[in-house]
């Protein structure tokens, strides 16, 4: 994925800025976290007959001032009400296994938003295996309308030169640590 | 102690002699859940028995160890408005807004659906002149067997040396598994710092010898805290020697260390309102369905002691339960907390 270099002073932090409108979006396939590699006995057996990773595809598109790597997800919003979940984007970056989103030999970096809590920078070791990191690295900000989410996660460039993966949780569904679907392929920024 | 060194802080309630005041309630809530995101969180609670508690309707949540399977039984999360409660009131303007006799204090949230720690108080059930209802405080039952431990993925929970089970909140992510599995339902969520969080035992007390809040402010001398495994104490005396005191639930598998002595009942009252001797106002079964079978036996025995000090004798079990010296209902915390020096 190309990652398109933008002026010092476009706003790529508002996903609704026009800055975006010169950066080409690519539509990404998304697919469960296997049920399997679910990190605990309670979630793999909660789950066994309950679909997850509901969002099919995202549209994904990166840029740098060169000073963030600015990424940004659009998704269909599930419209279902959920008072206790909130939808949530991950931009997953490093050099892993993607579909489980890491392992314990080989941790990602996830760059969280969710909804009403704001960005996280999070280690992720597995699905749901997340310690917290520096959380000044990583900032977001999302907005729904029109049946979709948009939402820009950032943080430092100099993750510009390696792999990207995305990971949408679908809060109605009550999708949330490792219940998460997450794009099958890695995307290499270049 | 166990072959591994760990032990086993417990509680046993006397159901018989709880009153119902919600002292326990109160002092935990003071001490630890003040700060923000917590205004509905009550990690000790007393309900009205029969009744839906809370969260509402927590017996029909799920959650716990599946007894066919030996594995996890996926259960509901309890949700706000299920936990109910933390409401602000009016009190401007009841106390100032020149309203005298006409505004009153009611809770800032709509009237329907409006439920709260201790919603269903004194309801009960059955049919007067034969109702009936007895007061049950819960906490974390601290469980041998913690499905919210094995149920977190970040690894947020531990069982500590001591049988405390306790939550690192800087590790919990607010993912709420642990509220699924509890059988108990006793696991609140944080909506503001995003963090689920339960009854730590009081363990900054109980590491300097002082008993948890809800043991050492009951009025009532109910509530008794020990190692469960320390013969001779009152805590294990009531479990493990006397059998008298009984889990809640067991059946859920997790192994909890809150126990109960169940309560004795009135006698029902005939149409006549003559005495039936031979039928306990609270149906047994309901009890069973509490504190399984043993419960049958527990009463039986609860009984016999009765009956052998009406006689003129003596019962050890008794005394034990009538609490004479109130510090024995303390197990090894006695230490008074005013007598702690803070260190920080």
């Amino acid at each position: 994925m190309k990652v398109a270099t933008v002026n010092a002073g476009a706003d790529l932090a508002d996903p609704a800025s026009q800055a975006w409108n010169g950066v080409t979006a690519e539509a990404v396939a998304l697919a469960p976290v296997p049920l399997a590699a679910q990190p605990t006995e309670y979630i793999r057996e909660a789950w066994a007959n309950r679909a997850y990773g509901k969002t099919a595809e995202a549209r994904v598109a990166a840029a740098t001032d060169g000073k963030k790597l600015y990424v940004r997800v659009e998704w269909a919003d599930d419209p279902a009400p959920n008072a206790e979940f909130q939808d949530a984007v991950g931009a997953v970056l490093g050099d892993g296994p993607l579909d489980t989103l890491g392992s314990a030999a080989s941790p990602l970096a996830l760059w969280y938003w969710e909804n009403g809590r704001g960005a996280l920078n999070l280690v992720s070791k597995g699905p749901g295996v997340v310690t917290k990191a520096d959380a000044s690295a990583v900032s977001g900000t999302g907005a729904s309308g029109g049946g979709k989410w948009a939402v820009v996660i950032s943080g430092p460039a100099s993750a510009s030169k390696g792999k990207l993966g995305v990971a949408v949780w679908n809060g109605s569904n009550e999708e949330r640590a490792g219940l998460a679907a997450v794009s099958r392929n890695w995307l290499p920024l270049e | 102690m166990t072959a591994n060194g760990t032990r086993q802080i417990a509680w046993v309630y006397d159901l018989n002699k709880c009153i119902g005041c919600q002292t326990c309630s109160v002092a935990c809530k003071v001490l630890w859940t003040r700060d923000e995101g917590e205004k509905h969180e009550w990690w000790c609670s007393v309900n009205t028995m029969p009744g839906l508690g809370t969260p509402k309707g927590w017996e029909e949540m799920g959650g716990g160890i599946d007894p066919k399977t030996g594995k996890a039984r996926p259960g509901h999360q309890p949700t706000r408005g299920e936990f109910g409660g933390g409401f602000d009131y009016n009190y401007y303007e009841v106390f100032y807004g020149g309203t005298a006799g006409k505004a009153h204090l009611e809770p800032q949230a709509p009237r329907e659906g409006r439920w709260a720690m201790n919603w269903d108080e004194d309801q009960g059930a059955g049919e007067w002149p034969n109702s009936y209802f007895f007061y049950m405080p819960r906490i974390c039952n601290h469980c041998t067997n913690p499905v919210c431990l094995e149920a977190c993925p970040t690894g947020a929970l531990a069982k500590r040396d001591d049988g405390l089970v306790l939550r690192d909140e800087d590790v919990c992510m607010g993912d709420r598994f642990c509220m699924e599995a509890c059988p108990y339902k006793k696991i609140y969520f944080n909506y503001e710092r995003h963090v689920a969080q339960h009854c730590i035992g009081c363990f900054p007390r109980v590491e300097a010898g002082v008993a948890p809040a809800c043991v050492r402010q009951c009025p009532g001398r109910a509530v008794f805290v020990g190692f469960l495994d320390e013969e001779g104490t009152p805590v294990n005396n009531l479990v493990k020697k006397w059998k008298i005191a009984l889990p809640l639930h067991a059946e859920a598998g997790t192994g909890p260390n809150v126990f109960y002595v169940p309560p004795l009942s009135p006698h029902r009252l005939n149409d006549d309102f003559s005495i039936d001797y031979q039928t306990p106002r609270i149906p047994p079964e309901y009890l069973e369905s509490l504190f399984g079978p043993e419960v049958h036996t527990a009463l039986a025995t609860l009984s016999s002691e009765m009956e052998k000090v009406r006689g003129g004798g003596s019962s050890e079990m008794l005394k034990t339960l009538i609490a004479y010296k109130w510090q024995e209902l303390l197990g090894p915390f006695t230490v008074d907390p005013a007598d702690i020096v803070p260190t920080v």
